[in-house]
């Protein structure tokens, strides 16, 4: 078989550690990703250097000549399965049992991976919300409550950022809406402890994974990677928590009750 | 510890799981990783250390899925991602920040700090069980390729880890 043309190779390559960074996995498989691509393909020296946000990679192609890309990443949801995909691909590259065009069919496939439908999804964010309520101390009547409110949450945290609505904003309506639906429950009587509630459903937001890779990121020697997801990890935990103040503000405000 | 810890830690995490988009085979490895994990967080957090639990607790996690993304030749990051979420100190970041925004100070001091020494003891478990894991396929390479090049191990931009189920 002909070599690819080595802008192809790292067109190619570049796409898949964008892919890779856009399902949120570690920097450091970004840049393995696109050297074992580079090295698979076209033989020659390849560098690349990822962060959270961005793609640049530089290649030697078999002529002798240097190219390179900038790849800009926006919008970070993190999709094991895809992860576990372009890992597979990338191992098949580079034992030699795929060629430039069956890889550049996988990475195709992969950015059409159909995820879970949406009522399997509600079910899960309903779950996650109730047994982490019910893990972190709450009673059964809270975690009843918080399910729905979990699920609902997913929904609307999902569709708001489908309408291009910033994350943070994301965070504060997520946050105000979880506190304000717990709150109201509790006076209604259906949640013994709205409090737990709340923190049960807003797990569902939280940036506990982001902060611990952010620290995994540091720790690995993508300083600069470390620092911006932990940056977007404390970003996160301010709109929550806005949100959530308010709301919490709102409800003393409005007399209902010392929350 | 209620025992009944485990199958919330375990059902929680399944449901988190599936907004994460892990697939269905991939579920029994990540859900025992999360209850194991929340059972040796529990028993050091009764015994009054929790820092030492956590870390203790993420390197067992961390040594499950290495050696079962060996076995599954699946990426270990699937694993560990799910089995750390009940650890995680998701609920700290939102206090901190939280406390923050209701102006008391040493409150978003003290809940920062826990929050920070919790992420930091998960993310060095870890870590610690990657590095062994890389180590031991790293042995594992050279042996099967004895005779081979001896510059090949040494060669740091090689991408490592690909022959291994990282």
């Amino acid at each position: 078989m002909a070599d690819p043309d080595p802008e192809d190779v790292l067109l190619l390559a570049s796409d898949a550690a964008r892919l890779v960074l856009r399902c949120g996995a570690e920097t450091y498989r970004a840049e393995e990703t696109a050297r074992a691509f580079c090295s698979s393909l076209g033989g020659a020296e390849a560098e690349c250097y990822a962060t959270p946000t961005g793609v640049v990679l530089s290649f030697f192609g078999p002529d002798g000549r240097s190219r390179s890309i900038v790849r800009r990443v926006r919008g970070r949801t993190m999709n094991l399965e895809r992860i576990a995909r372009i890992h597979s691909l990338t191992r098949d590259l580079y034992a030699g049992r795929a060629d430039f065009r069956q890889a550049s069919e996988g990475i195709d496939s992969i950015e059409r991976l159909p995820g879970y439908p949406g009522a399997v999804t509600l079910a899960g964010a309903a779950a996650a919300a109730g047994f982490f309520t019910l893990l972190y101390g709450g009673s059964w009547s809270d975690a009843l409550v918080a399910a729905p409110v979990g699920a609902i949450l997913s929904r609307m945290t999902r569709t708001l950022s489908r309408q291009g609505i910033s994350d943070f904003f994301t965070n504060i309506a997520g946050g105000a809406f979880a506190v304000l639906a717990c709150l109201a429950a509790g006076l209604a009587g259906f949640a013994a402890s709205p409090d737990r509630a709340v923190i049960g459903s807003i797990m569902l937001l939280v940036p506990g994974v982001a902060i611990t890779n952010a620290i995994r990121d540091t720790i690995a020697g993508d300083l600069v990677a470390g620092v911006a997801r932990g940056a977007d990890a404390f970003i996160s935990a301010a709109g929550i928590s806005i949100g959530a103040g308010a709301a919490f503000g709102l409800w003393r405000l409005a007399g209902l009750g010392a929350a | 510890m209620n025992p009944l810890e485990l199958l919330w830690a375990a059902l929680a995490t399944a449901g988190f799981a599936v907004l994460l988009e892990l697939r269905p085979r991939d579920l029994p490895l990540a859900v025992a990783g999360a209850s194991l994990g929340w059972w040796i967080f529990s028993a050091f957090r009764i015994a009054g250390d929790p820092a030492i639990g956590y870390f203790a607790a993420a390197a067992a996690i961390g040594f499950l899925s290495e050696f079962g993304a060996h076995f599954l030749r699946r990426p270990a990051f699937l694993y560990m991602v799910c089995a750390i979420l009940p650890l995680v100190p998701g609920s700290g970041m939102y206090n901190t920040m939280l406390q923050s925004v209701r102006g008391d100070f040493p409150g978003t001091l003290a809940i920062g700090f826990a929050t920070l020494q919790a992420a930091g003891a998960i993310a060095a478990g870890l870590a610690v069980s990657s590095a062994l894991a890389r180590l031991a396929s790293q042995v594992a390479t050279s042996r099967r390729r004895r005779g081979g090049t001896p510059g090949d191990r040494e060669n740091g931009d090689e991408p490592a880890g690909w022959v291994s189920a990282k």
